[in-house]
């Protein structure tokens, strides 16, 4: 056999053998976790991430997140004006356990001290009794993460919305808090160059937060006319907790009721404000009914449902119906 | 002399040192500015009052462990207090005077000679500056820092969707409440059924306004609950009654007063006067 063969061989050999040292590798970190020893996840550590850094920081590797987290209400948890004005300028203590928490582990948490214009960032849910968690096992450098069941449990974001948390509780639907507000789309979990391809893809929740849109299919009008009255009811159909739903927020649905006589002329109106804190929301599937005493004759109604979220004073128009007689 | 009856004296010694000065008429004047800086918003922790919890552990840590014999530990709490209390005598400028160093220091070499009636009587002394300063100004530092203020919380008037004073709010509350009572004193029940909508809208929104400060239902119920729920039943019930009765109309006009306008009242009144006071000092 020539030298140059033997070489190539050689050559083909070892790329075999680096080839499926790097699988081998790629195998244990994504599916045998457990395997990797203790010192060599030390190894990768940065010593640094465990000083609770900011969120920038962590955006060097997790920019999708990042950017996702920037655009949510969790990001400007203290900073939010109408936060501030309704804590009067940050000084309600209730208010501060749940808008710059130190560690969220299913329980209130405290409030922290230090950057609290970060919000609810990255190291308040994900750096836990001094070690990063997540809904998976990683070797992740510079920080190995821990899998932890509960970031796919509601129990986890009951730490602070705790009202919403048992409201759901009680309906006893399986969609989870994340299956809605944190949808899952198989993705990187890093977008640095070299680190995005040391991990398979995985479901990444959405870290927006999302705050889902009430329509008339989620809330169902029934309406019915008597001698003297006019009865309304409103169902939750589809929302597995009250509608609206706050621990201290004040979001609210206002139901417009307009009346109006055979010329066409308005001769009273009504209104409810469905609201967490007046105990008024809208529980999952269940009917909640309004009476309304017709003082003059009347022949048609108008009925305006809106919504105001608890970050803002704009309305915006579920549906509106008219109901003649 | 045994161990309880000393304690009992060190104990009543602090609260007698106090008792003369509370006996006097009380001065609610506004705390100096300078205490703003250890409560929030200019602090991001009521540094103050935890200031106060540090003096008044070390104190009580210097007893504890005379008690039980812990000496090493009476030592450390009785230099920590002499430390947190020269600490604190420089906070306030204002309040230099009522703190008394060699007082503090009396206090606790008493302590250091392990001896509990001698830590006891050097309490005495101690226990003076406290009370004096206490007597003084604790209820206009409560006042002013612990309590939130009422001229802050904004209310969105249900009826005009726009957002009100807390004052001029309850002078709307006011109004439409008499919307209701004048109109069925006249006979005028329609009108009154329509001033129930309005009243009882109005009343309602005070859920909202309590959970501004109130974390818990329950103590929003205190005010807001099910009697004002069964008042307003039972008001509407006979508003929209052919022939209303007069006699259970009060009765319901009655509960709603005991049971939310007077505890919210009696519960909150006394301090947003305080408030008051110093806010038009201010303007």
């Amino acid at each position: 056999m020539k030298w140059s063969s033997r070489i190539i061989d050689l050559i083909v050999g070892a790329g075999l053998i680096g080839i499926s040292a790097l699988a081998l590798l790629y195998f244990v970190i994504n599916e045998r976790f457990e395997w990797i020893p203790e010192q060599a996840l030390e190894l990768v550590r940065d010593p640094e991430i465990l000083k609770r850094p900011k969120a920038k920081k962590c955006s060097e590797c997790h920019k999708n997140i990042y950017e996702a987290w920037k655009e949510s209400r969790h990001s400007i948890s203290w900073t939010s004006e109408t936060f501030i004005e309704a804590s009067e300028n940050r000084t309600k203590e209730k208010c501060l356990p749940c808008h710059v928490p130190q560690s969220v582990q299913g329980e209130k948490p405290s409030p922290r001290l230090d950057l609290r214009d970060e919000g609810i960032y990255c190291v308040s849910c994900h750096f836990i009794d001094n070690k990063m968690q997540g809904p998976y096992d990683l070797l992740a450098p510079p920080h190995p993460t821990f899998r932890n069941p509960d970031y796919v449990r509601s129990s986890f974001c009951g730490s602070c919305h705790q009202k919403t948390f048992k409201e759901w509780q009680g309906t006893k639907v399986e969609d989870t808090c994340q299956d809605c507000h944190m949808p899952r789309k198989k993705g990187r979990l890093t977008q640095k160059a070299g680190l995005n391809l040391l991990h398979k893809k995985r479901w990444v929740g959405d870290h927006r937060f999302l705050h889902g849109k009430i329509t008339e299919m989620d809330v169902v009008m029934e309406t019915g006319w008597e001698e003297k009255f006019f009865n309304i009811s409103l169902q939750n159909q589809t929302i597995p907790h009250s509608v609206p739903t706050a621990d201290n927020g004040d979001p609210r649905l206002y139901l417009y009721i307009k009346f109006f006589n055979e010329a066409g002329e308005q001769v009273d109106s009504a209104k409810e404000i469905i609201a967490p804190q007046q105990e008024t929301a809208l529980p999952y599937n269940k009917k909640v009914n309004y009476r309304y005493r017709l003082f003059d004759p009347v022949a048609m109604a108008e009925v305006d449902l809106k919504y105001q979220p608890a970050w803002s004073k704009e309305k915006t128009r579920v549906f509106a119906k008219t109901v003649p007689r | 002399m045994n161990i309880p009856r000393i304690l009992f004296l060190a104990i009543a010694v602090v609260i007698f040192a106090v008792l003369p000065v509370q006996a006097k008429d009380m001065v609610v004047k506004e705390p100096p500015k300078s205490l703003n800086k250890y409560y929030p918003p200019e602090s991001d922790q009521p540094k103050w009052i935890q200031q106060m919890h540090k003096m008044s552990t070390h104190f009580g840590g210097v007893f504890v462990n005379l008690k039980e014999k812990d000496f090493a530990n009476v030592d450390m709490h009785a230099d920590k207090l002499v430390e947190e209390y020269k600490k604190t005598s420089e906070m306030v400028p204002e309040w230099e005077e009522y703190f008394d160093i060699p007082a503090a220091e009396a206090f606790a070499a008493a302590a250091k000679t392990h001896d509990i009636a001698k830590a006891g009587k050097a309490s005495g002394g101690l226990g003076k500056t406290c009370g004096k300063c206490h007597a003084e100004q604790e209820v206009s530092v409560w006042a002013k820092y612990h309590w939130p203020r009422f001229n802050k919380i904004k209310v969105t008037d249900p009826i005009s969707e726009k957002e009100v004073e807390f004052d001029d709010y309850m002078g709307s509350i006011s109004s439409s409440f008499k919307g209701v009572t004048v109109n069925f004193g006249e006979g005028q029940y329609d009108r009154a059924a329509k001033a129930l909508k309005t009243f009882k809208s109005r009343y309602m929104e005070l859920k909202s306004t309590c959970s501004k400060c109130h974390a818990t239902q329950d103590v929003k119920r205190f005010y807001v609950g099910s009697d004002a729920d069964t008042a307003f039943a039972g008001l509407a019930k006979e508003l929209n009654a052919d022939k209303p009765n007069p006699g259970k109309f009060w009765k319901n006009i009655g509960l709603l007063g005991k049971t939310g306008c007077k505890h919210c009242h009696l519960v909150h009144r006394t301090n947003s006067f305080i408030q008051e006071m110093w806010e038009k000092k201010e303007e």
